[in-house]
């Protein structure tokens, strides 16, 4: 695991994904309710990339923007079969950087 | 610049990225979309129309009575168009771009208006979207096709339709659906427009639907979009086919092929071997079927799996693959889906299927089996593409 530096807490818009290379890693990064949350890029159903996707039920789930997938942002979870799952990855705030490590 | 920071992990700059969701692969092969909406708008529909309609239909005539999935989607305001509207040409080809697709069938998005009480309103609305094509969308480029729009709950006015333009060779397919009707397609009222059909050598679209006046059956009792949409398609597809193959539609016409779109597939070897048994078993009534009195036949011309075989094919949208990989393999030979599927998004809806998965199951579909599925099964279907 590496840590990387993905920009300034103001590079991403609140309530929108941003897709990173971390390494070999695609990483969809999402700041909802200022808040970071980061997982996997692919959607595990037909490999949409889910930094296009909506956030929504108050900004806690993303859904793929494909068919509607809804996933726990903060667990990567599917919200109606808990044995879906999208990877998540750690991601913080050091001052003025957002560090994700993947 | 890479830097260490206080616990030790190796930190890099990573950057923001595009990324593209359609597999590079699809980009190199051709891909052909036998199943994308196209809904232009009631203005333009509009000015097609032929007089009294034009100057009565101030609006689409068709409204309230469907049942919205946004509440099943949880997403307001976008109706089942959940990826958007194309309703002009430049639309249609900046989506086939983004997609990775080659040549399009644009299926009528107004589909509707075989839901309409007043049959010559359909027919009017058909032959206004049919013309809207030829004046303005084929001309803009050889890579959309389309189907034809007739209304086909009246024969009659359906084979009209079909010999006022069907001459036009970017029209590859007939357009009708399941369960917009009370009767099956394959009944033998329904042969005018087959035999307009064999003039120009057009191939059969079936594709779902089902509003209002016209529910199907299916849907009695039903509380839910999954229930509509993802269940009761799959009972009226396998109710239109066998109508199709015991009701001889295949024998008076041997050259007629049929494509049916969302009415799902993975049934297909129940219904194959089921038929052939009960046919084996209790095929007496045949005889009494309007088309075999006609001739006098008291049997189908071959088992009813063997119609399915040269006839009849089904879009791939949308596309359910289980985790078991031996179970994907053996389902997809059990329905012969290396001869009897053709690739479909049905964009812009729900459901929609980018190609990905053609390729990204290459233990399942290897190099020949993708180009079947996604361009040469098409090609060998369509007699115009």
């Amino acid at each position: 695991m590496k840590e990387y530096v993905i920009g300034k807490v103001g590079d991403i818009p609140e309530g929108k994904g941003r897709a990173f290379q971390a390494g070999r890693a695609t990483v969809a990064v999402f700041k909802s309710n200022g808040k970071f949350y980061a997982m996997a890029n692919r959607c595990v159903h037909k490999g949409a990339s889910m930094c296009d996707g909506d956030l929504t039920n108050g900004g806690t789930v993303v859904r793929c923007p494909w068919h509607n997938w809804a996933f726990d942002l903060t667990t990567g979870v599917h919200c109606y079969d808990d044995s879906e799952k999208i990877r998540t990855y750690e991601v913080k705030t050091e001052g003025d950087q957002v560090i994700l490590t993947a | 610049m890479n830097e260490q920071n206080q616990t030790g992990f190796e930190r890099e700059n990573a950057e923001a990225v595009t990324i593209d969701p359609i597999n590079p692969k699809i980009r190199q092969m051709e891909v052909i979309d036998t199943d994308f909406h196209f809904t232009p708008s009631w203005k333009t529909i509009r000015s097609y129309l032929e007089e009294p309609f034009q100057s009565l239909l101030f609006h689409y005539p068709v409204g309230s009575l469907e049942y919205n999935p946004e509440p099943a989607n949880e997403k307001p305001g976008v109706g089942q168009d959940t990826h958007g509207v194309a309703a002009t040409a430049a639309d249609v080809l900046k989506i086939l771009d983004q997609f990775g697709t080659d040549t399009v069938i644009l299926n009528p998005g107004y589909n509707r208006p075989q839901s309409i009480f007043n049959e010559p309103m359909i027919a009017a609305i058909a032959s206004a979207h049919n013309d809207y094509l030829i004046a303005e969308v084929f001309p803009v480029s050889p890579r959309i096709k389309a189907s034809l729009m007739i209304c086909h709950r009246d024969p009659f006015m359906g084979a009209e339709e079909i010999r006022r333009v069907g001459h036009h060779k970017q029209f590859v397919t007939v357009y009708t659906s399941f369960s917009s009707l009370y009767e099956p397609i394959g009944n033998a009222k329904f042969d005018p427009i087959l035999d307009a059909m064999q003039e120009f050598g057009l191939t059969l679209t079936c594709h779902s639907e089902g509003f209002f006046p016209h529910f199907t059956p299916l849907w009695n009792g039903a509380r839910t979009w999954i229930e509509l949409f993802g269940n009761a398609p799959i009972g009226n597809c396998m109710a239109h086919l066998a109508a199709m193959i015991v009701q001889g539609m295949f024998d008076k016409y041997p050259k007629q092929k049929v494509i049916f779109q969302e009415g799902g597939y993975w049934w297909l070897p129940d219904f194959m071997l089921r038929m052939d048994d009960f046919y084996l078993g209790s095929g007496g009534d045949i005889a009494l079927v309007e088309r075999k009195l006609a001739t006098k036949e008291s049997k189908l011309h071959k088992l009813p799996s063997q119609y399915v075989l040269d006839h009849v094919r089904f879009s791939t949208q949308p596309i359910t693959i289980p985790k078991n990989r031996k179970h994907f393999a053996w389902m997809l030979e059990m329905c012969h889906a290396k001869d009897l599927f053709c690739f479909s998004s049905d964009w812009p809806h729900q459901t929609l299927d980018p190609a990905n998965w053609v390729v990204e199951n290459t233990d399942c579909i290897d190099d020949d089996f993708q180009k079947a599925l996604l361009s040469g099964n098409a090609r060998k279907l369509y007699n115009r593409l």
